[in-house]
């Protein structure tokens, strides 16, 4: 129902679309980013059934991606522990992010992709940088090129320059950098959108010093994310203040839009959540106020219309081989010459002065064991 | 005579020469029991050769052994083996030539103790046949270990001692004294032994004691720092000494070995090393002084004692060091009747020896044994060759106890009495 949902979310969109350009507005707007596809990668870090609101923040997010059109094949969903079939959880196969019950975030089609105890460093990095093993199937993988807009929204326990991953490790700020600078190397993105919300989120977007990332997290260096509302029927708190203003955010976007980031970066002042949002934005090319939530957000995909035919009829003409020149070693060793050579060896030779005097003090101690009188036989 | 030592010479000769021919030379030369970082032969051509590259051999923790040693072994080194045999055999014709025994001092109605010549023509041949045949000096042979060149001077010393050369007697001490530092011990059954001979009675208010004293102390300080000036002209440094000495002193390598301190010292904390470090060195030096006074009037059973002593405690011991003092055991054959723990003693050590190999294999090897049972097997070794020692030492005492007082003692009543020590 909900792919329907999409769908025809979609062909609005285009006949939006087609309407606009029969109007010949907004023209720009199509063109202003350069990306043809969308990925998500959303990770949850914390295990235990007291950080379940961990967990319902990135449902959340994913509900609003999925919402949003970016299609499971293309989110990476990292959940570290299993919230909805807990046995602590007095509602089995759910997981709220309302109290009262009012949004089951976890629904009948979250496909989970990293699970339970397969959520480490390694695996998240692994993740980003693409470098898994020929086994991993195509749903753990991000698949992303040089065109993809990546979204990726980190949410669990941190601190200054870390993020704790199932109790037991850490990613560091500069761990996170690198991994960034290795896809941008690679060209695993074209433009990212870094969401964290842990507490002093803003020290893991400090270390970036790749182009076109942008980041925004929950709180401050020194500060603390603070979690929204507690249900007491289930017993612990639902989601995080600042995850919970995003989705209410969120659940007032559709495909068609025109809300941007600078937008995005109001989302819970300190009034709401208790802790001041932080944003990066100086290694994004683009402008923040031109850029759309659903450039991140949603997939929405770009159709280049074009009056113009073009011909294909005409044969294409090779490219000619040019002359290469042949290949020469570079001067080598002279082996030849040097295994023939025999090494020449310095032998150590006690020095004279010692010879002479180990030599003298043996002759005067056996005159003296044997008498002089052995001498007249030698001279 | 000579006809049995010369057939006692082929034979080990032949042995050591099948040895060393054999497979067997790469797996003694390795055993811990036999070889220890001071004596290794594997060091000293590793030191040769790092004199040949124009580095100073006593640069890192590779060599150990004295310049002169260098100077020995600079030429002979293509001739090793050769080397190490004539050492051998050099020493046990040494201690042959020593064994002119003194004559009893005792003419008591003790006949049976007393000896007659003719039980005392063989012991020369005898300790020749303990120390050439001796499994443990030939394994020591067989891996080149420069203690049998220690054992060969100490041998050496003895012979001159005997000879009553004080000169030479001084400076083989000195030689030894040079090598290891533990032989400076036996200056007090040197000096003893001479002075018996030549009739300076050994009492510190008799001026000519002293007199005697300074003048072997002279002649084995002098020819000490001869040869320690002598070694430094050789290298032009003092590196050797901190190498040398230095690590004899301070025991820093902790290879398992068949002596005491490497156990001990592995699990020492470092607050603790300096004073445990001192207790250990000073037991060797500490049994010279009673040992002296007691058996000032036997010190050749003094010279013994110490010997034993100095291998028992020394910081490297080696199965070498333990076959110099098992060859004198058949110079005190007639002792045998006093001996307690004898049959014990050999068990164990009979058994200890073929323990070692066993459990340093299950322990490094296999895995399934730990530094405890190899230490356990040490230990064991070294308390069989204390109370070898030990029971040797009460056999002597006894013997004399017996040539003062009579052999069949007698209680006041009659009875028949039993010794006791106490």
């Amino acid at each position: 129902m909900l792919a329907n949902l999409v769908l025809s979310f979609n062909c609005t969109y285009l006949a939006v679309l087609l309407s606009f350009i029969r109007f010949n507005k907004h023209v720009g707007n199509f063109f202003s980013s350069q990306h043809t596809n969308n990925w998500a990668v959303l990770v949850c870090t914390s295990r235990f059934w007291f950080n379940y609101r961990h967990v319902a923040n990135t449902l959340s997010v994913y509900r609003s991606v999925k919402r949003l059109g970016i299609p499971d094949s293309h989110i990476v969903l990292m959940l570290a522990d299993d919230m909805a079939c807990n046995h602590r959880n007095p509602k089995p196969a759910t997981v709220f992010s309302h109290k009262n019950m009012e949004l089951n975030v976890y629904g009948d089609d979250v496909e989970v992709d990293y699970r339970g105890y397969e959520v480490t460093v390694e695996n998240f990095l692994r993740v980003l940088t693409g470098r898994l093993p020929p086994s991993t199937p195509r749903s753990k993988r991000l698949l992303s090129d040089d065109r993809s807009n990546i979204l990726i929204y980190l949410t669990g326990h941190g601190g200054n320059g870390f993020l704790k991953f199932q109790d037991s490790e850490e990613i560091s700020n500069v761990e996170l950098a690198d991994a960034f600078e290795q896809m941008w190397q690679k060209r695993r993105y074209n433009e990212l959108l870094f969401i964290i919300d842990t507490c002093q989120g803003a020290s893991m977007y400090e270390r970036f010093y790749s182009p076109n990332l942008m980041a925004l997290a929950s709180s401050q260096v020194g500060e603390d994310s603070l979690s929204h509302q507690p249900d007491l029927a289930i017993g612990v708190h639902l989601m995080d203040r600042y995850t919970f203003y995003l989705l209410e955010f969120l659940e007032d976007i559709h495909p068609a839009s025109k809300t941007n980031m600078n937008d995005l970066f109001k989302v819970c002042p300190k009034s709401q959540c208790v802790s001041t949002p932080g944003h990066r934005t100086d290694l994004f090319l683009r402008d923040p106020g031109s850029v759309l939530i659903t450039d991140f957000f949603g997939s929405v995909r770009k159709v280049e219309l074009t009056t113009d035919a073009i011909n294909l009829t005409e044969p294409i003409t090779p490219v000619e081989d040019q002359e290469k020149e042949p290949y020469s070693y570079v001067d080598q060793l002279p082996v030849s010459e040097i295994i023939h050579q025999k090494p020449k060896q310095k032998d150590w030779h006690p020095p004279d002065g010692f010879i002479l005097g180990l030599w003298t003090l043996i002759i005067l101690v056996f005159f003296r064991t044997y008498g002089v009188k052995h001498l007249k036989h030698i001279f | 005579m000579a006809a049995p030592l010369t057939l006692l010479l082929i034979v080990a000769v032949s042995i050591r020469l099948f040895l060393f021919r054999s497979s067997l030379v790469g797996l003694i030369a390795e055993r811990v029991e036999v070889v220890s970082p001071l004596n290794a032969w594997k060091r000293v051509i590793e030191g040769l050769a790092l004199l040949d590259l124009g580095v100073s051999p006593y640069s890192g923790d590779v060599f150990h052994e004295t310049p002169l040693i260098i100077y020995l072994f600079h030429f002979v080194v293509d001739y090793a083996e050769i080397t190490f045999m004539c050492s051998v055999e050099s020493i046990e014709i040494f201690f042959c030539k020593s064994l002119e025994l003194e004559a009893d001092r005792y003419p008591m109605d003790c006949l049976e103790l007393v000896r007659s010549p003719k039980q005392m023509y063989y012991i020369p041949l005898k300790v020749a046949m303990f120390y050439l045949l001796n499994p443990f000096t030939i394994l020591s042979c067989v891996a080149k270990s420069t203690c049998g060149l220690n054992n060969a001077v100490l041998a050496l010393f003895f012979l001159f001692t005997i000879k009553k050369n004080t000169l030479l007697s001084a400076i083989f001490l000195a030689l030894a004294t040079y090598q290891s530092i533990y032989p400076i011990t036996l200056c007090a059954p040197a000096m003893l032994y001479v002075m018996q001979r030549q009739y300076i009675p050994v009492n510190y208010r008799w001026a000519s004691f002293w007199w005697f004293v300074a003048q072997y102390l002279f002649m084995y300080l002098g020819s000490l720092s001869v040869i320690v000036f002598l070694s430094f002209f050789l290298l032009g440094s003092w590196d050797y000494v901190p190498s040398v000495y230095g690590f004899i002193l301070s025991v820093p390598d902790l290879t398992p070995n068949i002596g005491l301190f490497w156990y001990f010292f592995a699990e020492m904390f470092e607050h603790f090393r300096l004073f445990f470090l001192c207790v250990f060195q000073i037991n060797i030096f500490f049994y010279t002084i009673p040992l002296s006074i007691k058996l000032k009037d036997q010190p050749v059973f003094l010279m013994f004692m110490q010997l034993a002593v100095i291998s028992i405690f020394k910081s490297y011991p080696t199965v070498g060091d333990l076959a110099l003092y098992l060859a004198f055991l058949p110079v005190w054959s007639h002792l045998h009747r006093f001996l307690r723990n004898i049959f014990l003693v050999t068990c164990v050590l009979i058994a200890c020896s073929a323990l070692f190999p066993v459990l340093w294999h299950l322990w490094i090897y296999a895995g399934s044994a730990n530094s405890n049972f190899y230490y356990a097997i040490t230990l064991l070794f070294n308390v069989a060759q204390i109370l070898l020692v030990s029971d040797y030492f009460y056999a002597f005492l006894r013997r004399e106890h017996h040539l003062t007082y009579g052999l069949y003692l007698k209680k006041k009543d009659g009875s028949e009495a039993t010794l006791v020590l106490k």
